[in-house]
């Protein structure tokens, strides 16, 4: 890591996956190979283009440093050890060749966050970097003890969580007064939950 | 990065205090104002009830009055831990007692009820009387400086216990023949730098570091019609984004 806004990625001959058009500078020998539909083959190649989970992935691969950086976005890593972490597609910046990205459906939550059904998921043994608008706040969630969150906050979450679509409206936002905090995804079980200290303009309005 | 990220949990996360610098967290037991899509996560038993919910009325009448924002606000209430943010600004709080503080109305995210909210007659900003926290935003860090100091309005978070500002304008710039010119075509002229605010008196202004305002969220979405009720609620959102 170099601050927090961009990563440094050191690289012997192996490759990572990173968002096309994310590197600022690399030294060294680098091939920067396009990756169709995320890299996850024909499949994956058409799932994402029917979910809308679009994801434009390059294969970066070489020796020396490449630098990564988004809108000056914060970075976060991620080290998976077999779990799964689910992300927007749209906060993944980078992740290494050992990790398996994926789609997955969401339901309504993803809907109401304007970013569609479905959300990626990466699995397997490695780092993963996640961006985020100011630094994440990682959240732990274990039984009893769930933690609700606004839609447009969440960044990302890891390990074994149910999610679920939490709405307190009632007759009053009919009439349009409403709690201004009705949407939230509530989140069971056990497992870490990365939040931006910011909110995307959601479907769902100030939700 | 050597370290494993902080992991915060009920038990771990601050009593109203920082979580980061753009994150604050408030240990609820009770009632909150807060500003609406403020908050970004929480834990516990918390409900969020609009202004005119019927049972907060007498909480509203000692401590909210502010007709103009009332669509901007709502109460949370309950036990647990609230996250606070908003868009990745520097959040900080503040102590006040039996003080005043005005602050822009966008940059306000909560207060305790111990205060009460008066409108400002400035366009725009909403005052703190009475002693609590509170919790407001500001894009890069706060400075303080005291008057008499004249500020861009861009740049101008809040002040506390001094009199009103004025509106300065810088006349003689746009005075005489030259002036003219510079006024009517801008050609030359406008520095940008014309219109100030003036404080006068003791007191302390709050500035932010920078003229960016921020991108204010308007209250209601596209798609929405707007009910007539929340029109005038909707007249503080306007003034922010007139840049009042």
């Amino acid at each position: 890591m170099q601050g927090s806004r961009v990563l440094a990625v050191d690289l012997a001959g192996d490759s990572v996956k990173a968002r096309n058009g994310s590197m600022v500078a690399y030294d060294g020998q680098m091939t920067f190979k396009r990756m169709s539909g995320g890299g996850e083959g024909l499949r994956g190649l058409v799932t994402r283009r029917i979910t809308g989970e679009k994801m434009t992935v390059m294969e970066v691969q070489g020796k020396g440093t490449c630098w990564f950086a988004e809108r000056a976005t914060e970075i976060n890593l991620v080290r998976l050890t077999g779990e799964r972490l689910h992300v927007e597609a749209s906060n993944l910046l980078c992740t290494e060749a050992t990790l398996r990205t994926g789609t997955e459906f969401t339901g309504l939550r993803g809907a109401s966050e304007g970013h569609g059904l479905f959300t990626t998921k990466v699995e397997g043994q490695g780092w993963a970097a996640v961006t985020s608008d100011g630094p994440a706040v990682i959240l732990r969630v274990a039984p009893g003890l769930p933690l609700r969150v606004d839609p447009g906050a969440y960044i990302a979450h890891t390990g074994n969580l149910k999610q679920s679509f939490r709405t307190d409206v009632t007759w009053r936002a009919v009439v349009g007064e409403t709690g201004g905090e009705s949407f939230q995804i509530e989140f069971e079980g056990d497992g870490l939950v990365y939040v931006q200290p910011s909110e995307r303009r959601t479907f769902a309005g100030d939700a | 990065m050597t370290t494993g990220p902080v992991v915060w949990d009920p038990s771990t996360l601050p009593t109203d205090d920082n979580v980061n610098p753009y994150a604050f967290s408030v240990a609820l037991n009770g009632r909150w104002f807060l500003q609406k899509g403020k908050m970004v996560a929480y834990y516990g038993n918390i409900t969020f009830h609009p202004i005119g919910y019927g049972p907060l009325d007498s909480l509203i009448s000692t401590s909210f009055h502010s007709p103009t924002h009332v669509g901007d606000w709502v109460v949370a209430e309950g036990q647990g831990h609230m996250i606070l943010a908003d868009r990745a600004y520097d959040v900080n709080s503040y102590d006040l007692e039996q003080g005043n503080l005005t602050v822009r109305a966008g940059n306000l995210l909560a207060f305790a009820p111990t205060l009460a909210l008066k409108q400002s007659i400035i366009p725009g900003f909403l005052t703190l009387i009475g002693s609590g926290k509170f919790v407001a935003a500001s894009n890069g860090p706060v400075h303080f400086v005291e008057p008499p100091i004249r500020v861009d309005p861009q740049a101008l978070v809040g002040w506390a216990d001094c009199p009103s500002p004025c509106h300065h304008y810088d006349h003689a710039y746009m005075r005489g023949v030259l002036g003219g010119v510079r006024r009517l075509t801008g050609i030359g002229g406008a520095s940008g730098e014309e219109h100030q605010y003036e404080f006068v008196g003791a007191g302390q202004v709050l500035l932010q570091s920078t003229e960016v305002l921020m991108n204010e969220l308007v209250a209601v979405e596209p798609g929405h019609t707007v009910p007539a009720q929340s029109a005038q609620a909707n007249l503080g959102a306007l003034g922010r984004q007139l840049g009042f």
